[in-house]
């Protein structure tokens, strides 16, 4: 299972990273506001599938300006997959959670179910797409890291196997626990993801959904798996035996009925 | 038909509105599919859900009239209510009809949609796909139904071979339909991070079955009432209150069912502590629930107008309740730190091709009523 771990430590914010992901993907730009600040944009749209955000966090006396590179976080389990009814996101042995438009009929049930707020539509397109970041599945295919990966100059992003990049991300946390918050975000999260975050404020405090371990779809598939099979034994069992004996006892009434 | 009716069998102003809506609904439709989503609705990233799937949502739970009366009939062979039933038939089915042609326009990819026909595309754990595959297989079913009653006495042996077979097309159609208003509300279990949690329940699946129940038998009532009523005879007072008796039962299990799931989760205090939230829950409750089981449980349950007003105030609880699971309290995420917040409000086309679809139901409703004979009759009292 490979996965990149995000250093936000070592990210000074220059958004190569941002610029590769839409060159690779041909996506254009984008016409944006100044809103204030350096985020630009300041969200996900159907161009724009990784981004830089810009948090000002003050822990204690020290203030952090920490920037905080956005992407899909691949689960291991993930919601949007669970959630499609047509099987149009797919999650690869390999990690990557992609999308296969051809079988996508456009009800947006992914959109609600990410509990990331990830997947994005071109809303000015007749027949939209799902858009979102693909872990670069086809640079992956061809022994090639992803983009953004390729392009990061201070190793903030680092691309491997999975257990191996947790290791590493225990190891600086252990060598340097002034510099970083005791927490890699994606280990545990919704049962784990493929993209693993360490920073030096907690994640709270840069909008990083606070969730269990508990994968967001297993109470669902649960219901889908045992449930559904269960209320259609059921139900069929009750409306034959109802059947049955309301039958019989308007036989056994019309029968009184007439002997009298 | 030879016999002389005294039902009038023209057309009116009514129809003519109804009439010029749905043929603008049905140029809206054209221009929605022609242009796309974003022309055509205020749907964005924070809410990719607005008011044409709430109007399944609620629409699904309305149409379960059908399947509610079919069960009577023809599961617990109660054939005094046959007559009855050919109206819920004919009102399940236009429900279902609006239900997918609105659909149709919510969804991105129309013209994909046969991917949830291919077999090796389902997936299985998807509660969506369920609904998507009850839909399709029970409005198959409805359109069966359908034909059996309109061509009841054509003696075409299509339909005697479907008048005999009847009882298993309307047990399939039971059976889909429980397990489909079922899944409409598992639908939003995996959406626990976005919905309020005072609708949230991992019982959301037996909530939504046991509310289309009752909402499916009080619909029934007021076809029977206004339906009878319009056509200048006497509403069938002794069969719909026992309906009313029925839905009386159902309510007070829903009201247990809810409330209890609420303080078996220690959560029973959010129906007063979230704010605008608690209004929506508390309307849906006292409006849909208390007033309903008040009047159908007293003596004004057995007039006319208790019996309507006992519906109505049914119905508008359900699609406050199903409006607010989908829509109102189905929260955005979290904006993004430097971001705008995202808001939605219908656009006008929103609006309009959801007004013309329930325009569409109303008009076919009434001309099937006042045009095909085996239902004028039945009021009548010249077809059994």
């Amino acid at each position: 299972m490979k996965a990149v771990l995000v250093d936000l430590v070592r990210c000074m914010g220059c958004r190569a990273c941002q610029v590769a992901c839409k060159a690779w993907n041909d996506n254009p730009g984008e016409v944006t506001l100044c809103l204030g600040c350096y985020d630009n944009p300041p969200d996900f749209s159907g161009d724009t599938w990784s981004l830089i955000q810009f948090n000002e966090v003050e822990t204690g006396e020290e203030l952090h300006w920490v920037f905080t590179k956005r992407q899909c976080m691949h689960c291991e389990h993930p919601a949007c997959v669970s959630a499609c009814p047509v099987s149009a996101l797919e999650k690869l042995p390999d990690g990557p959670v992609v999308y296969h438009a051809q079988k996508c009929i456009g009800c947006r049930y992914c959109m609600l179910a990410c509990p990331f707020d990830v997947p994005r539509v071109n809303w000015g397109e007749v027949l939209p797409e799902i858009k979102k970041c693909t872990f670069c599945a086809d640079r992956q295919l061809h022994g090639m890291e992803p983009a953004c990966v390729k392009a990061c100059p201070t190793d903030a992003l680092v691309y491997g196997e999975r257990e191996e990049l947790l290791a590493e991300a225990r190891l600086r946390i252990q060598k340097r626990p002034d510099k970083y918050a005791n927490h890699i975000y994606g280990e545990k999260e919704a049962g784990g993801t493929s993209w693993l975050y360490l920073s030096p404020v907690p994640f709270k405090e840069l909008g990083f959904p606070e969730l269990d371990e508990e994968p967001v779809p297993e109470l669902s598939e649960t219901l889908a798996v045992y449930g559904t099979p269960s209320m259609l034994v059921g139900v069929a069992a009750a409306l034959g035996g109802l059947y049955w004996f309301t039958k019989r006892r308007a036989e056994g009434m019309a029968k009184q009925g007439k002997e009298e | 038909m030879t016999t002389v009716t005294k039902t009038k069998k023209t057309f009116s102003i009514a129809d003519l509105i109804l009439g010029l809506i749905v043929v603008a609904g049905v140029v809206l439709g054209i221009i929605r599919l022609a242009t796309g989503l974003g022309p055509t609705t205020n749907l964005n990233s924070s809410y990719p859900w607005g008011m044409w799937i709430a109007f399944d949502v609620f629409t699904i739970p309305f149409s379960a009239v059908a399947f509610t009366l079919a069960a009577v009939v023809h599961i617990f062979n109660q054939e005094k209510y046959h007559g009855l039933s050919r109206f819920t038939v004919l009102m399940g089915f236009l429900g279902y009809l609006m239900v997918v042609l609105v659909l149709v326009m919510d969804i991105g990819r129309w013209d994909q949609f046969y991917s949830v026909l291919m077999p090796w595309r389902w997936n299985l754990h998807s509660f969506m796909f369920e609904v998507a595959m009850s839909i399709t297989l029970y409005f198959g079913v409805l359109i069966l139904e359908m034909l059996t009653i309109v061509f009841e006495r054509s003696g075409s042996p299509i339909v005697d071979w479907l008048k005999r077979l009847i009882v298993l097309i309307a047990g399939v159609g039971v059976l889909l339909s429980c397990v489909h208003q079922g899944s409409m509300g598992a639908v939003f279990v995996i959406l626990r991070h976005r919905v309020e949690p005072l609708w949230w329940t991992p019982i959301l699946p037996v909530l939504f079955l046991t509310s289309a129940l009752f909402t499916g038998l009080s619909v029934a009532i007021f076809l029977g009432v206004v339906t009878w009523k319009a056509l200048g005879k006497p509403a069938p007072m002794k069969l719909l209150s026992n309906i009313a008796r029925w839905v009386v039962i159902i309510q007070a299990i829903y009201l247990v069912l809810k409330l209890g799931d609420l303080l078996l989760a220690g959560e029973f205090g959010l129906i007063f502590s979230s704010g605008q939230f608690s209004l929506l829950f508390l309307a849906e409750l006292i409006i849909g629930v208390i007033v309903p089981l008040v009047i159908f449980g007293s003596q004004a349950g057995k007039s006319e107008g208790g019996l309507v007003a006992g519906a109505v105030c049914t119905v508008v609880g359900i699609l406050i309740n199903r409006w607010s699971i989908s829509w109102f309290a189905l929260n955005p995420p979290p904006p993004p730190a430097h971001g705008v917040p995202m808001t939605y409000s219908p656009h006008w086309m929103e609006w309009g091709i959801t007004i013309a679809a329930v325009a569409a139901a109303i008009l076919f409703y009434s001309l099937a009523v006042r045009f095909i004979p085996v239902f004028r009759d039945t009021v009548t009292g010249k077809a059994h």
